[in-house]
């Protein structure tokens, strides 16, 4: 039999009248007696004007008490009157996109969870531009060694800092774990670049990408991982 | 919902009630199996208890509820993925299907809407078979509007392309 050409109102009529077969009843019952078994009341989740005030409490609380392990702030005093803005602007930028982007993730049907988070990996790769254009390379004899001081002082803010999002993020995130995972690792990885240009002298182009930078992109791909783990295993009904 | 947060079993057996059929529609009009279709449901229903707590009063129930039912569809879709491909590396490859069914003017629509890429029939199911709005879709998705037309319109597209006449689309004569 030939086919004839399809009207976008027969399609819809074809799509409407679609009959399914009905759900068994014993299996309805089952479903009740499963939920009802387990009942017990729940608190609902705080709202997300918490949730923003519990990660940027955390962030700054991470920079202060920095300001007490660290003595001094050379590396704020080391920037230009142009690097200042452009680097804690954007810094401030981002923070506040993630944590936006955290907080829309931990209930389902939040909206623009991706878009916020894709946003702020934007403004990520223009801060990274934007270093690439306003600070100078400079010869250096300890890169290395001096990278991984670096870049060390930032995840060791940045691990407690994730730790800590992990303990807010506990009660939701139930539905894109490594999503979640990924953007609270890169927020976590934020507070500890934020340390290391408050207090890290070093102007030199290669060493900010190589071991301030990093620290976010490396947290990012830690909390992916570790997420997909242990989150998609809590909320799992297997 | 908010009563089942609160453990009101008379309120949660409405709930389950109310919402199962539709969800079950959402899972057999991708599926195709009603058995699976109701494992299915069974498991959101479990994920949905897990996380009720996420619901915020006032807020929009349907998209809150498909939003799950998507993330089981997606979890079981893997699952028996990584079976599939198991039982393919331990056993012999299957024979190829043979086509017993007649080939009729116009086909059932669960054998249209296979041919379609997974977002774009899951978005098809929501709005046509479960009757959600654009904007519930869109929050459902975690996507904006745009996009759920968008989803919408290629999969009318390939729909029509599907029913072309002789000559035009697959399998077009029986």
């Amino acid at each position: 039999m030939n086919r004839r050409e399809v009207t976008q109102g027969e399609l819809e009529h074809l799509i409407d009248a679609q009959e399914l077969p009905p759900l068994a009843a014993d299996r309805l019952k089952q479903i009740e007696s499963a939920v009802i078994a387990d009942l017990r009341p729940v608190r609902p989740m705080a709202s997300d004007a918490v949730y923003v005030g519990a990660f940027a409490g955390i962030f700054i609380a991470v920079c202060i008490v920095s300001c007490y392990l660290i003595a001094g702030r050379d590396g704020w005093e080391a920037l230009s009157n142009l690097q200042r803005p452009v680097v804690f602007v954007s810094l401030i930028a981002i923070g506040s996109l993630l944590a936006l982007s955290l907080v829309r993730q931990m209930r389902p049907a939040a909206k623009y969870t991706r878009t916020t988070a894709v946003f702020a990996a934007g403004v990520f790769i223009l801060l990274l531009a934007a270093v690439a254009l306003i600070f100078q390379p400079k010869q250096e004899t300890a890169f290395a060694h001096d990278s991984l001081v670096c870049f060390r002082a930032g995840m060791m803010f940045a691990i407690p800092t994730a730790i800590l999002f992990g303990i807010v993020l506990w009660r939701g995130a139930a539905l894109s774990p490594a999503l979640t995972g990924a953007t609270a690792g890169g927020l976590a990885g934020l507070a500890g670049l934020t340390v290391l240009e408050i207090h890290c002298p070093n102007m030199n182009v290669y060493h900010i990408v190589v071991s301030h930078l990093s620290v976010v992109v490396v947290c990012a791909l830690a909390g992916f991982i570790f997420s997909s783990v242990t989150f998609s295993r809590r909320w799992s009904n297997h | 919902m908010v009563r089942y947060q609160q453990a009101d079993a008379a309120a949660t057996t409405v709930l389950i009630e109310q919402l199962s059929p539709q969800l079950y529609r959402f899972f057999a009009a991708q599926l195709g199996s009603p058995e699976d279709a109701q494992d299915m449901l069974q498991d959101a229903w479990l994920r949905i208890h897990r996380v009720r707590h996420t619901y915020r009063a006032g807020e929009p129930l349907l998209p809150w509820v498909y939003a799950i039912a998507r993330c089981v569809r997606v979890d079981n879709y893997r699952k028996r993925r990584r079976i599939v491909t198991r039982e393919l590396v331990m056993e012999t490859l299957p024979e190829p299907a043979i086509q017993t069914e007649e080939v009729t003017d116009l086909p059932p629509f669960s054998q249209l809407v296979a041919d379609l890429p997974a977002s774009q029939r899951e978005v098809l199911t929501m709005l046509k078979v479960n009757g959600l709005s654009l904007e519930e879709v869109a929050r459902a998705t975690s996507s904006s509007v745009g996009s759920v037309k968008q989803k919408a319109h290629r999969a009318y597209q390939r729909l029509r392309a599907v029913l072309q006449p002789s000559g035009a689309g697959k399998g077009t004569e029986a």
